[in-house]
């Protein structure tokens, strides 16, 4: 990996759906610009149905913007690439294939598996899961595959790697047990991390920056730096405070749930 | 369970016997053991007799046959004899086991009525052909007669049997894969699915059967046209289970695949084939069964050999006794057949169990 790989730039992108049973379309996003430097920790907050995925998706490949453009590394992004991976919310596993072929998956299509075979298996014991190897995905725990996800978009080396709310379906102990394997990967790969998430605290406690979306169309309503140090303590007053505010601009502040519970 | 036996005397692990318990979990066996009420004397002496009872039944038609007097002192032979003892020695052996292990106990305990049954009804249609007549002869003939005329046979048998195996998967392998061919191009490319969905829905309703006049006038030969036969009754179902398989496979499993750098042959081959094994069995499966059945048409109607032509060709002459040979026979091949494919089935899909629930 090039030390400076991993850079992601959106110029006004515009995503629009068209909605084939009403015959009308829908904006998902409108003119989301945003500049990721490489090896930076990022992350997007927002409501739900408010672009995000979409958002991620278009970095990825996997969608193609309406206007606008996209870049990785001053090239447009055009289809998918194994330099920026991806990280599903959940069953995306490979369910015919076992926990280490799943992992593998990645190294046989880039042709990379005769030199990468030792590292699958050492992926594979940093998340804990050597016991695992040969399981099939249905006989792992939820936070089990989530992990095996994680390493599988690893094990390719992306310069960027794409998370769309990978912990979102786990309960609230292994999220943070995950949180901080994914921070202990990032400081080991030092490539670019793009999550996307509805848990305010999770994007604080990972990410050095935080990107607000407002939902219907989906625009970036604000941007938060983070200074903190790591490992970052979630009941720190900063943290509170940051999370206050994150809370208020996303019109979840508690003057307005008070008018709202009348 | 790994060869593990339990005695009646001796039970491996109790709740009381804590030591076995807290060095491994139970087994599912060992725990329906552990929750299950004790049973009292006189249920167990029951259940012993239950499972003595088809022993009792097999002495009953072995007296029947060797000591009542036959009609019209028909002659018979002992092949029927030492069908019914080798039948009736192998319940006789899990019987002797039963009594050291409780696993075949139950396990024969489970079967008794089913082999009693069995018993019975040779003792039944010995009585209502041989001793009685209540069944005429030609159409009825009994047991010994079918088994002597199988063993009579058996060289041509044996021959039949080979041309109609290899009849059947030469058209069934045919088959299968231009089905697979078809149904996973249609699942994944919108065009290829635009020109086979019509193909299919012409093709589909028309049983396979149907074409074996057409094909006996235009085939250049009648194997040829058979396996053509064949294979276009298995297409069908492989084709349509295989398209819906590769349609119903979750999108991200496809979009994971593209973003780990997976190209065109990967995609089809490492991810739509395999993913849509489960649907794909179903059509192999189903298609097993459609095959038979042309198989068995095909032979009856024109190829001059198998097991098929072989039933045509005994009601030619009349042989009864050797049609329901054939039908015994034709039975244990099929059954043999399907049982190999759900093994394969079964080695294919292990990574299956439980994950769609």
């Amino acid at each position: 990996m090039t030390a400076r790989a991993g850079h992601v730039s959106l110029e006004n992108v515009t995503k629009i759906f068209a909605r084939a049973d009403l015959n009308s379309t829908l904006v998902a996003l409108e003119g989301v610009s945003m500049e990721i430097r490489p090896a930076e920790f990022v992350s997007i907050v927002g409501t739900s149905g408010c672009g995000k995925s979409t958002l991620l998706r278009i970095i990825a490949g996997l969608e193609t913007a309406t206007f606008g453009r996209a870049y990785c590394d001053g090239e447009l992004i055009a289809g998918t690439n194994p330099k920026r991976g991806l990280v599903f919310q959940e069953h995306s596993l490979f369910p015919w294939l076992s926990v280490r072929e799943n992992i593998a998956f990645g190294l046989r299509a880039t042709g990379r598996y005769r030199s990468g075979a030792g590292l699958v298996d050492a992926l594979i014991s940093i998340v804990g899961l050597s016991e695992f190897a040969d399981s099939y995905p249905h006989q792992l725990s939820g936070g089990m595959r989530q992990r095996v996800s994680l390493v599988r978009a690893l094990v390719v080396s992306p310069d960027v790697l794409l998370l769309d709310e990978p912990l979102g379906a786990l309960d609230s102990f292994t999220r943070m047990n995950i949180q901080d394997e994914l921070l202990k990967l990032w400081n080991e790969h030092k490539n670019t991390m793009i999550l996307i998430t509805h848990d305010v605290d999770e994007a604080i406690y990972l990410s050095q920056r935080i990107y607000i979306m407002s939902p219907r169309p989906g625009r970036i309503a604000g941007e938060i730096p983070l200074r903190m140090s790591y490992p970052r303590n979630r009941s720190s007053s900063e943290f509170v405070n940051v999370r206050n505010e994150i809370l208020r601009r996303l019109d979840f502040a508690k003057e307005e749930q008070e008018e709202y519970n009348l | 369970m790994s060869g593990k036996t339990a005695s009646l005397s001796a039970e491996p692990i109790s709740a009381a016997d804590g030591r076995s318990l807290e060095s491994r979990a139970p087994t599912p066996w060992e725990l329906r053991q552990i929750e299950a009420a004790p049973k009292s004397r006189n249920r167990i002496a029951a259940d012993r007799a239950t499972c003595a009872l088809p022993l009792v039944l097999a002495a009953a038609v072995l007296a029947q046959y060797k000591l009542t007097p036959n009609l019209n002192d028909a002659a018979t032979t002992d092949v029927y004899t030492c069908f019914i003892l080798l039948l009736a020695s192998a319940v006789l052996v899990k019987f002797v086991m039963s009594f050291f292990s409780k696993k075949t106990f139950e396990k024969l305990l489970e079967k008794a009525p089913l082999y009693t049954a069995a018993f019975l009804f040779f003792a039944l249609y010995d009585y209502a052909t041989i001793k009685t007549g209540i069944l005429p002869l030609p159409y009825f003939p009994w047991p010994d007669r079918i088994l002597n005329g199988i063993y009579e046979d058996r060289a041509l048998l044996l021959d039949c049997i080979k041309n109609s195996l290899i009849l059947l998967f030469s058209g069934y392998f045919a088959g299968a894969a231009i089905g697979l061919l078809t149904g996973l191009s249609a699942g994944l490319s919108r065009r290829v699915r635009y020109w086979v969905l019509p193909l299919i829905q012409i093709l589909g309703p028309i049983p396979s059967t149907t074409w074996l006049p057409i094909i006996l006038i235009v085939a250049a030969s009648l194997f040829g046209g058979s396996v053509f036969l064949i294979a276009l009754g298995v297409w069908y179902p492989v084709t349509m289970t295989s398209m819906q398989g590769v349609l119903n496979i979750p999108k991200a499993n496809f979009e994971a695949a593209r973003i780990l750098g997976a190209g065109k042959a990967r995609l089809l081959f490492r991810v739509a084939l395999p993913a849509a094994m489960p649907n794909i069995f179903q059509g192999l499966t189903q298609g097993m069964s459609v095959a038979c059945t042309a198989l068995m048409v095909a032979e009856m109607m024109g190829v001059e050999s198998g097991l098929g032509w072989y039933i045509n060709w005994q009601r030619g002459w009349a042989e009864f006794a050797k049609m329901y040979g054939a039908v015994i026979v034709i039975c244990v091949t099929f059954s043999v057949v399907n049982f190999l494919l759900s093994l394969v089935k079964r080695r294919v899909l292990r990574w299956q169990e439980g994950y769609w629930n």
